[in-house]
């Protein structure tokens, strides 16, 4: 039999007036199992809480229910006192007849017998209570970043000040990720290359970030504080510590017109590169596919001219093994393809704007590479199709974006932005071209946002029309663009010379690859989900993976790196110990009846139950059975209520423990 | 066809391919048939195939004394089928570790059993083997007309059904031991510590037995009609089993026994599910 | 709002007549927490709901109903976060499905079903949480107590005499 101490407080008069607090007590005192029942004016004060503690000594309690307030207010308090009167914490049970009862009942008799039966309650439960002790796991205090973009590298400079090792993998041979492809950024019109450049060479520079480019995170194994990553670095067929970048080999290299991933097909680069000059680190790789070398043997050309030996074409891939305690993932965001051939079989694309068939029409980071300094066209706006400059452009905005019936439902919130950038740019640089822009409103919810796109109106002349554009067809050397003005409610047709679609933001192409492989959530259009869209807007679901940037949603830069210096501090916080305190309410599977249906393992939210062998001692498999990681599971229950066998048990809400509840409250 | 079984089996027996063939085999008495394991090719002429053959034999599958024996080989029926597909979904086989000896099939019993008119696997949806002439699947069937029929009642005359029904049930189990989704190691109704189906034989308890059982199957049983058919006080277990069938293909869109790669309806879930119950 | 508008004791008359009996399952981050905002915001609802805590509507277990019927409860609420809101994201989605399910069942077998009735109340919702409470008691008052499932017990066609040590193991 228990010995359970019953602590009734009248709250000042807050519970007392309500509910007859000696009756609750003498009541109580009578259950089974109740050693002793008293009630005070106010339990959380000290006298109040030593009653408590003496009371432990003196009647030797093994359990405590305090009936009070709201757990949510004093649990951590009365916890804290049994453990100093020589409980566990998880001994202690608070009915709250006070928040539920005294304050919103009027009949006293009612909410006193109400009172009783919710101490009753507890007192069943605390019956059943164990001694719980919170779950430690240790911290590998080094992270990885997966992906170089501005958030990647954001992230991992912010981490390494804090004095944690970082390794950041990038996939391309240069990290820079999207933000080196623009020209001038919005809404201050800074040179994204001038603000960026400096952060690539610090990561290149900072002693305690592992860079790996041409790289990729082929499996993640373990969990929180505890990851085992394995990287594939790819052959780069160019030994890193001899080369010096002088850049011999691939002003040497003859295969000189292989369009350039960077510059969006605009520009060329050779089979040997670095895809932009300012590239970290500026290690060129060689591209196997294009290299005459590797396709027909010959060639060799780059071998020859280095004169530091560093070009090895017999290099092999190599995985490199790291542990890690924290991930970040940060792999940005592709353009929604606009021709006909959809990678989705949802999406039906916006074949009347013949972007495949015009070479003059072009998306918007085409448009930012022909107004770069550094571009194909050395920042002058030619048109692809003759080089011509031209002197009517027309913008078109959510190509892509909030268009399920085409494409995708969302916004991609940074387009309205960049067209009011884009037709202020061109405008600079060619005083007397005309920009339009078609598009349904603008959306310029931002720091000097509103403001921004005032000026590309009022002041530089852009002209705004509101409609969707239905179809762009060629006539002699123009593009004629064909739309409602939806405003004036009449067709337009404007004649162009180029045409700019701001294709909506799409998550990384293998996201959804890469989100199995770690093992955390992926929303219905592929955005990496985090763990709360209010509360947990960095972390993932499952524990020590946080997002950064444009793989959570659509993000201008300012976002991006606001996010992911949260998510650098969110590793800290976690890198702040040697060992991870979790607490002990998590689940726990009875092997000897469990029958790997693996209905636990599918719902859990967290993946945190997993398949486990049993072995016989010769190594001969006995049964699958399911296995909660303690690392993982944070609580919910969710695989207990799904066990047909009940195998699966929640700690501190177990179904012996629910039972005793109802049981409480038995009419027999 | 039966030659074909009985040829086919000798041949997976005698190249070891399988270890145990699980069929038919004619009952004691005339008209009926009963299980039978295989496990020499000098046995094969014991199978026989027939419209008395009701049983759902993949509730051997899983079986220990069945599964010990080795990698099986199974005569199943179209619904049979639906059963092994189920088992497979939960883990319980995998697909490559079995032998579908598919058999199609236009009925069993006589008269045929309830579920047979309303069947649409009268050729099996997955098998290594098929016999016999393929059947098309039979379209405009209502599955579920009789659960309709009696959700016309009021609640009264349903509860009403229902507690005389279930006051008979005197917890035998017999329901659970020859079910193939009941693989359970221990069930729940044998789960004490804490005891979650009372046991002694009142109604009160019944209920909890039969409403989780029926429960239990949701989204799963695949209407073999095995549990009404050993009930010894001929409860109709099938209505209930029935009712949650039609409320989840309702609800979720999901008729279980079709897709080996879906996931069980009740560990699933879309972010618009129904909830016009929820207030 | 000022305590004195609380209302003194009732006479104890009320101790005799039947009141309902309900037994609610709710999840700790947003439906106790609503509870708790009727609480602090002082809206007064009828005191006949206990409630029970779950980490999340995930947790519930259909048993848990039955369970409380066996108990003689006359009604049951289960409650928990709103779609999307779950505190564990999911549980709320995974207990949806569940209890559509299973108040299909229910509603097959007879069971009255404004006996049984699930709500999202969010952490916000203190006043929809008191309503919901005053509109369950006011049903199962018109319903009266859960007859039908209180004689199950009694119903025992073999073994009649049991029933009264089954009552006390309860
Ligand atoms: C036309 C256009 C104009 C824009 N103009 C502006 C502007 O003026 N101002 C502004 O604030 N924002 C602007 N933006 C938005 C800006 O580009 C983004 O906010 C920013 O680039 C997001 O950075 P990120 O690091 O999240 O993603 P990214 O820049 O996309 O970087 C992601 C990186 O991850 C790498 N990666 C992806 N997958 C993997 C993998 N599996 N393994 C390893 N590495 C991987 C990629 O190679 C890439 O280097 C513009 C966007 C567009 C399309
Ligand atoms: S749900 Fe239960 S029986 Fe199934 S795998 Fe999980 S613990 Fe085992
Ligand atoms: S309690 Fe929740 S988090 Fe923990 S293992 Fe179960 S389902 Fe996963
Ligand atoms: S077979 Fe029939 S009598 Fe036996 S437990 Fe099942 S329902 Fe009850
Ligand atoms: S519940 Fe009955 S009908 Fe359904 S699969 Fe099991 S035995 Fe067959
Ligand atoms: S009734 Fe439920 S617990 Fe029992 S064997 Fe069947 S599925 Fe398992
Ligand atoms: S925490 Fe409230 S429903 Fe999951």
């Amino acid at each position: 039999m228990s010995r359970i101490g019953v602590f009734v407080c009248h709250c000042g008069e807050n519970i007392a007036r309500m509910v007859d607090v000696t009756r609750v007590a003498e009541e109580t005192a009578k259950l089974p199992g109740v050693a002793v029942s008293v009630d005070y004016r106010y339990m959380c004060s000290d006298p109040g809480q030593n009653m408590i503690k003496e009371a432990i000594r003196e009647h030797k309690l093994d359990g405590v229910v305090v009936a009070a307030c709201s757990p949510q207010m004093h649990e951590p308090t009365f916890r804290a006192a049994v453990v100093e009167g020589g409980l566990n914490p998880y001994l202690c049970e608070m009915a709250n007849i006070r928040e539920h009862c005294s304050w919103v009942h009027t009949d006293k008799e009612l909410a006193t017998q109400k009172a009783i039966d919710l101490v009753r309650i507890m007192v069943e439960k605390v019956g059943k209570n164990q001694e719980l002790f919170p779950i430690k796991v240790p911290v590998t205090k080094r992270a990885l970043v997966i992906g170089g973009g501005i958030a990647g590298i954001q992230a991992a400079l912010d981490i390494a000040s804090g004095g944690h090792e970082v390794v950041l993998v990038e996939r391309e041979p240069s990290i820079g990720g999207n933000m080196a492809r623009l020209s001038e950024t919005f809404p201050t019109l800074d040179c994204s290359q001038c603000i960026l450049t400096p952060r690539m060479v610090e990561v290149d520079r900072d002693p305690r970030i592992t860079l790996y480019t041409y790289a990729e995170v082929e499996e993640v194994g373990g969990f929180v504080g505890n990851f085992k990553v394995k990287i594939r670095q790819k052959a780069k067929s160019v030994i890193a510590d001899l080369c010096n970048g002088c850049g011999d080999c691939w002003n040497k290299c003859p295969q000189k017109k292989i369009p350039s991933e960077f510059d969006a097909g605009l520009g060329y680069r050779t089979a040997i590169y670095v895809p932009f000059p300012q590239a970290v680190p500026n290690t060129p790789v060689i591209d196997r596919e294009r290299c005459t070398k590797f396709l027909k043997d010959k060639c060799g050309i780059c071998e020859k001219v280095c004169t530091l030996n560093a070009i090895d074409y017999t290099m092999e891939d190599e995985i490199i093994e790291v542990e890690v305690g924290a991930i970040v993932v940060a792999t940005g965001y592709d353009l929604f393809s606009v021709g006909k051939d959809q990678p989705n079989e949802q999406w039906t694309g916006y074949g009347e704007y013949n972007y495949d068939a015009y070479p003059d029409v072009i998306d918007g980071i085409q448009f930012e590479r022909l107004l770069s300094a550094s571009g194909p066209t050395q920042g002058e706006i030619r048109r692809p199709s003759d080089g011509k400059e031209p002197k009517s452009v027309v913008f078109i905005a959510c190509v892509g974006s909030r268009d399920p019936e085409k494409g995708l439902e969302y916004c991609s919130k940074i387009c309205c932005m960049y067209i009011a950038k884009h037709a202020m740019l061109y405008k600079h640089k060619v005083h007397d071209g005309q920009p339009y822009v078609f598009y349904m409103d603008i959306r310029a919810g931002g720091k000097n946002y509103e403001e921004f796109v005032r000026r590309a109106i009022e002041e530089d002349g852009v002209l705004y029309i509101r409609g969707r554009v239905s179809k762009i067809y060629k006539d002699g050397e123009q593009l004629v663009v064909v739309g409602a003005d939806t405003l004036s409610d009449s067709q337009v047709q404007v004649r162009a010379d180029l045409v700019v679609l701001a294709t909506a933001i799409v998550p990384h192409r293998d996201a959804y690859e890469l989100a199995q492989k770690i093992g955390f959530g992926c929303g219905s259009q592929g955005f990496f989900s985090e763990a709360h869209p209010k509360l947990r807007p960095v972390e993932t679901n499952t524990a020590g993976i946080y997002l950064a940037g444009a793989c959570q949603a659509p993000k201008d830069i300012p976002d991006a790196v606001a996010q992911a210096g949260a998510a650098a501090s969110k590793v800290q916080l976690l890198f702040s110990s040697d060992e991870l305190e979790r607490e002990p309410i998590i689940a726990s599977v009875n092997e000897a009846t469990c029958v790997h249906c693996r209905n636990c393992i599918r719902v859990c939210p967290y993946s945190a139950i997993t398949d486990k062998e049993i072995k016989d001692k010769k190594g001969n498999l006995i049964k699958m059975v399911a296995e909660v990681n303690e690392g993982l599971c944070l609580g919910c229950g969710a695989c207990v209520a799904a066990c047909p066998s009940k195998s699966i048990q929640l700690a501190g809400f177990n179904d012996e423990q629910v039972f005793a509840e109802i049981t409480a409250l038995g009419s027999g | 066809m039966i030659e074909q079984i009985r040829e086919k089996a000798k041949e997976l027996l005698a190249s070891g391919e399988v270890k145990v063939v699980i069929g038919y085999e004619n009952g004691g008495l005339p008209e009926t048939t009963r299980p039978v394991f295989i496990t020499s090719p000098d046995e094969v002429d014991r199978l026989v195939w027939n419209k008395y053959c009701y049983a759902n034999l993949a509730t051997f599958l899983w079986r220990k004394e069945v599964s010990s024996l080795g990698k099986p080989a199974i005569v199943a029926k179209g619904c049979d089928v639906k059963a092994i597909v189920v088992l497979i979904q939960e883990s319980q086989i995998k697909r490559e570790d079995v032998v579908i000896l598919g058999v199609t099939c236009t009925g069993v019993g006589d008269p045929p059993l309830s579920k047979c008119p309303i069947c649409d696997v009268n050729t099996p949806r997955e098998y290594d083997c098929l016999f016999g002439e393929e059947i098309p699947p039979k379209t405009d069937i209502n599955k579920f007309a009789d659960v309709d029929e009696f959700e016309k009642k009021s609640p009264e005359e349903r509860w009403e059904f229902w507690e005389e029904q279930l006051s008979k049930c005197v917890k035998c189990y017999a329901c659970r031991q020859v079910c193939p989704m009941c693989y359970c190691e221990i069930c729940i109704a044998d789960k004490n510590q804490p005891q979650w189906i009372e046991t002694s034989s009142h109604t009160r308890g019944n209920y909890h037995w039969n409403l989780v059982r029926a429960w239990h199957l949701a989204g799963r049983c695949v209407d073999c009609l095995e549990c009404e058919r050993v009930c010894p006080v001929d409860i109709p277990l099938s209505l209930v089993n029935r009712r949650l069938a039609k409320s989840v293909k309702a609800r979720f869109g999901y008729e279980p026994g079709y897709d080996t790669e879906a996931p069980p309806p009740f560990t699933d879930f879309k972010p618009q599910d129904p909830e016009e119950f929820i207030k | 709002m000022s305590d004195e508008t609380k209302t003194e004791d009732k006479p104890a008359a009320a101790e005799k007549e039947w009141q309902p009996r309900i037994i609610a399952f709710v999840c700790n981050w947003c439906t106790y927490a609503g509870a708790d905002l009727a609480g602090t915001s002082r809206m007064v609802y009828e005191p006949h709901v206990r409630i029970i805590k779950l980490p999340c509507s995930g947790r519930i277990d259909v048993s848990f109903i039955i369970k409380a019927f066996e108990q003689g409860a006359d009604g049951v609420m289960v409650s928990g976060c709103h779609p999307g809101d779950c505190h564990y994201t999911a549980g709320n989605y995974h207990a949806r499905r569940r209890f559509g399910g299973f108040r299909d069942l229910l509603e097959f077998c007879g069971f009255d079903m404004r006996r049984v009735v699930f709500s999202w109340v969010s952490a916000a919702e203190g006043k929809k949480w008191a309503d919901l409470v005053n509109e369950a008691v006011a049903k199962i008052r018109e319903l009266g107590p859960f007859k039908e499932y209180q004689k199950l017990l009694a119903e025992d066609i073999w073994r009649k005499e049991e029933t009264n040590s089954d009552r006390e193991t309860g």
